[in-house]
């Protein structure tokens, strides 16, 4: 393939010309992928040219890749109260180098994103960034996520909200998990749940299993899911009755047994969606014990060093048979989305004893190679791939995802070219992100970024 | 960062094979678990035991395989007799021996494990015996010490002197001096054990006909570890029946259960576990005549141990004690002479 980029440009530019020819498009929307020909004039899609014949000859999946931007349903960056860790501009940063166009933050901030002066912050920022990246946000579902009180959901809607969440920990008291799920739907806005029953985790350091035993880690039972994700379908099952619009998004689900629970409800017409990680769907608890295999390789080894702190997290990595769960569950459609649950933190919270570091990855430069990885090894086909970090996630959010992801001529191009036979090292020099917490370190991904632009404007250019 | 840590052992890798001819040497800079010893190593260090405890017998039980090296005792987590049998096992090593607690340190000014670490090294201590609360802590400590780090219990997870002397222990005691297709059997607070995680490693190594009992709450997870177990070679049953673990058993070790393990919901009462689990001397009637009796301590006699069954005759205790400063020996002189 070639492409002809334009004069150099700095992010945030216009891209007044670009002809990328012979590569492979994915176009989610239709569900058509091939050789492409496309132009972007002036930062809108000037020409889409599907090739076929002796045009097509040589232009294969495995090569340039070309699709609509990414869309993250699940990213901390950190701002207000953490800017060691991210800030909105570091996160935009980092999400344009994994192909992301759109991403939604948790309100997890100090102080949290339980009103709207909060979000004023986090948009002001994100347009100080430069970066085109399109920020959206979720506010708190309860006031301060104390779990007792609800936020100020409507003034939050007004503000522009994307939905509610008070991830990081579940909705505390079902009661007022079932008011928020009623009153968010008189809002036309989902409630995104981290599903998790806090007193069978209580001082979890890993999944409950073989690898926590032998390594005497505190464990978290995959139950504790599945608990948490029964109580949430048992009370949209009563709640949408009332309210038809009332809508609940499970998010990073981790094991078999929740995934389950959700293939039965979507069966019986639940309102549901849920998302998994690229972690959960790659990696495996074996990692903490010192193996370095993706969740469907062979036989398991031990090439590092056991208990790296970069592997805890929450929900913490689970067995082999959880991650093939999240890898059939994305197959058959009970996943809508792969959703990145970027963490970064610093080194001061994470460089520490294993029980003592900090949950969470800093993962939305590495999601689209865990997940190509995938792809490489025959077990997901990269439309499925591609649909899964853009129609799927865009889906979720509704009106707030802007236009349905696609090369439309005529349109604002939102892109990403990545290059499926250059594999990049991971290191901390390579992570734009302000955390360095990776457990990829180190090793090779495959899928490098070579451009993203987000709305005609250039969100990242590889060197 | 320093070297790769010493990966865990092969689990295709068969603790059941013989004895190679030739002399083994120590390879492992560190000692962070007993799961990567293989029997051979386990012989080493026995041996090299053997010595130690030769030394002791001295008028002057001193030499001076260590003068000149430096030994820093670092204790997240209160302890007497761990730190103190380090300390006399450095000490008649010639070591010496620099003291650190938790409670007397930077450490409650907030200092982390990594910066505390790289005090410890500046300073030039040569050995790290590192007590931690957390599990793994010993492995991040060894992936920044420029010397050697000695694993004295971290979390649940590995104590592996403890393993080391208790299996040293046994085989002193033991008619024919083995622990091979011998029944042993750890009785107690499996989940929250770092004795039985590591006896798990060096026992089956060793050969043993290995049993774990207690509680069903307290054995969670350890049916798969066996599961694993079984299909590598190493033999090890889990149950919860007293009476099934104790029958014809050539050792019962008892554990020491812990008073948070009630409000933690995990059991009803210490006067129930006594009932249903403590080592009576009616129990101990089941193992076989002259069956030994350990514990790791410290114990709460009553509970996990009656009185009379902790000092009796077939209590080897006090031995294990003793020993503690003979494996310690032993594994300081091996690390310090593999070039640490």
């Amino acid at each position: 393939m070639t492409a002809e980029v334009l004069p150099r440009l700095a992010v945030g530019e216009r891209v007044a010309g670009l002809e990328i020819s012979g590569a492979w498009l994915v176009d989610p929307t239709s569900g058509r992928e091939g050789p492409a020909d496309i132009v972007v004039s002036d930062g809108a899609v000037e020409a889409v040219a599907w090739l076929d014949g002796a045009d097509a000859d040589g232009i294969g999946p495995d090569g340039i890749v070309v699709a609509p931007g990414l869309t993250d349903l699940h990213a901390h960056f950190r701002e207000p109260g953490n800017e060691d860790a991210e800030t909105v501009a570091s996160g935009c940063a980092a999400a344009a180098h994994g192909g992301f166009t759109t991403v939604c933050l948790m309100p997890n901030t100090d102080p949290p994103l339980d009103e709207p002066g909060v979000l004023g912050r986090v948009l002001a920022a994100a347009s100080a960034s430069g970066s085109p990246v399109r920020v959206l946000a979720y506010g708190c579902v309860s006031a301060r996520r104390a779990g007792e009180q609800l936020a100020a959901l409507g003034e939050l809607a007004d503000a522009g909200v994307a939905g509610f969440s008070d991830d990081g920990s579940p909705t505390r008291s079902a009661a007022v998990f079932r008011s928020a799920l009623a009153y968010a739907a008189s809002l036309g806005l989902p409630i995104v749940e981290h599903a998790e029953d806090l007193p069978m985790t209580e001082g979890a350091e890993a999944s409950d299993g073989l690898v926590a035993t032998i390594l005497g880690l505190r464990g978290s039972p995959a139950s504790a899911e599945a608990v948490a994700v029964a109580r949430a379908l048992a009370i949209l099952a009563e709640v949408a009755v009332d309210e038809p619009a009332a809508r609940l998004h499970l998010t990073h689900l981790s094991t078999r047994a929740a995934l389950d629970l959700v293939r039965r409800a979507r069966a019986a017409g639940l309102p549901v969606t849920c998302d998994v990680t690229p972690h959960h769907l790659a990696l495996t608890d074996e990692w903490i014990a010192g193996s370095r295999r993706w969740a469907w390789d062979g036989a398991e080894d031990r090439s590092a060093a056991p208990y790296d702190p970069s592997l805890r997290v929450n929900p913490p990595l689970r067995s082999r048979d959880d991650a093939a769960a999240c890898l059939e569950a994305l197959l058959d459609g009970t996943v809508d989305a792969i959703a990145t649950d970027h963490a970064p933190h610093t080194a001061v919270d994470k460089h520490v004893e294993f029980g003592l570091a900090a949950n969470g990855i800093s993962g939305i430069e590495t999601t689209l190679g865990l997940v190509l990885a995938a792809v490489d090894a025959g077990r997901l086909p990269l439309l499925r791939a591609i649909k899964a970090l853009t129609v799927g996630p865009a889906g979720v959010l509704g009106a707030h995802a802007g236009r349905r992801p696609g090369l439309v001529v005529g349109e604002p191009a939102d892109l990403v070219v990545f290059d499926r036979s250059d594999r990049w090292t991971v290191t901390p020099a390579t992570l734009l992100s302000r955390g360095k917490n990776s457990p990829l370190l180190g090793l090779e991904v495959p899928g490098r970024v070579l451009l993203t632009v987000v709305g005609g404007r250039l969100a990242y250019v590889a060197e | 960062m320093s070297e790769r840590l010493e990966a865990p052992s092969d689990p295709e890798h068969s603790p059941e094979g013989e004895p190679s001819p030739e002399p083994v040497a120590w390879r492992h800079r560190h000692l962070l678990d007993v799961d990567a010893l293989s029997k051979d190593e386990l012989e080493l260090v026995m041996r090299t035991a053997d010595e130690m405890r030769d030394v002791l017998r001295r008028p002057i039980p001193r030499v001076p395989a260590l003068r000149g090296r430096s030994m820093t005792i670092l204790f997240y987590e209160a302890s007497t007799r761990t730190r103190v049998s380090f300390e006399v096992a450095a000490k008649n090593l010639s070591a010496d021996v620099v003291n650190i607690s938790a409670a007397t340190s930077s450490i409650t000014k907030g200092e982390s494990l990594v910066d505390t670490v790289r005090t410890v090294e500046a300073l030039g201590a040569d050995l790290l015996v590192l007590r931690h609360p957390v599990a793994g802590a010993p492995y991040l400590a060894a992936n920044l010490f420029g010397g050697s780090v000695l694993n004295a219990g971290d979390g649940w997870h590995a104590h592996p002197t403890q393993a080391l002397l208790d299996l040293y222990t046994m085989r002193s005691r033991l008619p024919g001096g083995t622990v091979a297709d011998r029944k042993v059997v750890i009785l107690g607070d499996v989940l929250h054990s770092r004795v039985a995680r590591s006896n798990i490693w060096s026992l089956t190594a060793a050969g043993a006909d290995l049993w774990l009992c207690g509680p069903p709450p307290l054995l969670r997870g350890f049916d798969a570890w066996a599961r694993r177990g079984a299909a590598a070679g190493r033999r090890f049953t889990v149950t919860s029946s007293v009476t099934e673990a104790l029958r014809d058993a050539d050792v019962v070790m008892a554990l020491r259960i812990q008073r948070e393990r009630m409000t933690g919901g995990l059991l009803p009462s210490l006067r129930e576990y006594a009932a249903r689990y403590g080592l009576t001397s009616e129990r101990l009637a089941l193992a076989r005549p002259g069956a030994l009796v350990m514990h790791p301590g410290p114990m709460n006699e009553g509970v996990e141990i009656a009185p009379d069954v902790a000092a009796g005759a077939q209590s080897a205790i006090t031995d294990q004690v003793t020993n503690g400063v003979a494996i310690r020996m032993a594994v300081l002189h091996l690390l310090a002479g593999s070039g640490a």
